[in-house]
């Protein structure tokens, strides 16, 4: 009877799972294309992508895309962080970690992948709107990838393939490499001009962090 | 000791199936609302493969309720009892075993090896710490259980009594 019980729960609870599945992309139908950011990898940040180079102040994020945290930290700053981009005033160099798993690496990938044609910021967002409530359960796949893409105005062949073919894997690796090198052991991990910011709010409070930013 | 035992085992049994079945209920009643959590949870242990542990987490929530409800209502309770403690071992063993990893659930995202800030491993720690002496706890009200499984307001007592008129 125990057994039924479980059999049931089971069921009931896988059931449920592939519906919520099939409405992930929802958060992406009426998302509003923007303007391309230009982007570069550096080999000597380890690996990270760097967004408007050269401003006085430079923000080191480390995030892997399957972290429920690092949605939380993007929840609160993301817009904060894509407006010091796109007005200049200051330097974000995103370091994409992968170690929750292969999704991770695949979502790096397309990261990587998006920042070459620069929508960078663009599939950086949707990856965290759309982050699973459960990781590693299929979601970051080479087509929903791709059909991600498709929203965020990366229609190309070139991205598709890079999607495909696993491109720009190199990279990937370099930059969880490089995570020995700068002692970043977990994430979401932020250096405010090379100085760990460490939250004092469970949820990564903007006004916590504006400030941070602007006392440098 | 043994006299003492005799005068209040009744309402001891009684006393320690609610509170293992109650926690068991609850516990498992809140995992099964959102299976996705307990799926993630499981996972994030880092013990069984990935895809084993979300059907593990998916399961559990409903295992516990199904024990728990047994020893509220008094049935089958040695069985209950055996289980409920059993998944109670196992619970301590998974902490024993992120502790022991270095691995801080609860508190970020962690990989690649590497010292851990320390103060979020000093809660980590005291949280484990204090989970373990909880489960810790549990498992000696499913001992008792397996021992005196007959006490007040249990059902299984009232279906042996009529059976046996």
């Amino acid at each position: 009877m125990v057994a039924l019980v479980v059999i049931t729960g089971v069921v009931f609870s896988m059931m449920s799972q592939s519906t919520k599945a099939s409405e992930s992309f929802a958060g992406l139908k009426d998302y509003k294309l923007t303007k391309v950011v230009n982007a570069t990898v550096d080999p000597a940040q380890g690996s990270g992508i760097v967004l408007n180079p050269g401003s006085k102040t430079q923000i080191d994020i480390w995030e892997d895309p399957q972290c429920p945290y690092c949605r939380m930290f993007e929840e609160s700053n993301g817009n904060y962080v894509d407006d010091l981009i796109r007005t200049k005033k200051a330097t974000v160099v995103f370091h994409v970690l992968s170690f929750e798993g292969e999704e991770s690496v695949r979502a790096a990938n397309a990261e990587f992948c998006a920042a070459d044609e620069g929508r960078y910021l663009d599939m950086h967002k949707a990856i965290y709107l759309l982050q699973p409530k459960l990781g590693n359960s299929g979601f970051y796949s080479n087509a929903n990838l791709i059909k991600i893409g498709g929203y965020i105005g990366l229609k190309s062949k070139s991205f598709t393939d890079c999607i495909n073919k696993a491109s720009k894997f190199d990279n990937v690796k370099a930059s969880y490499d490089s995570m020995a090198k700068y002692k970043v052991t977990g994430t979401p991990t932020v250096f405010i001009n090379g100085k760990l910011w460490q939250a004092k709010s469970a949820s990564y409070d903007n006004n916590e962090f504006r400030l941070a930013v602007e006392a440098g | 000791m043994k006299t003492l035992n005799a005068k209040f085992q009744p309402l001891l049994t009684l006393i320690f199936r609610l509170v293992l079945g109650g926690v068991l209920v609850v516990a498992g009643g809140i995992k099964a609302l959102s299976p996705e959590d307990s799926a993630g949870a499981v996972a994030s242990y880092k013990i069984l493969p990935t895809q084993i542990a979300h059907i593990f987490g998916y399961a559990l929530p409903w295992l516990e309720i199904a024990i728990g409800l047994l020893l509220i209502i008094g049935l089958s309770v040695r069985f209950a009892a055996i289980t409920g403690g059993v998944v109670m071992v196992m619970f301590i063993g998974a902490i024993i075993s992120v502790w022991a990893r270095g691995i801080l659930i609860d508190c970020g995202c962690f990989g690649g090896g590497g010292a851990i800030d320390s103060a979020k491993a000093a809660t980590a720690h005291r949280a484990y710490f204090v989970e373990i002496l909880r489960d810790a706890g549990l498992v000696l009200s499913a001992a008792y259980l397996y021992f005196f499984p007959y006490g007040r307001l249990g059902v299984e007592k009232l279906a042996t009594h009529i059976k046996e008129q």
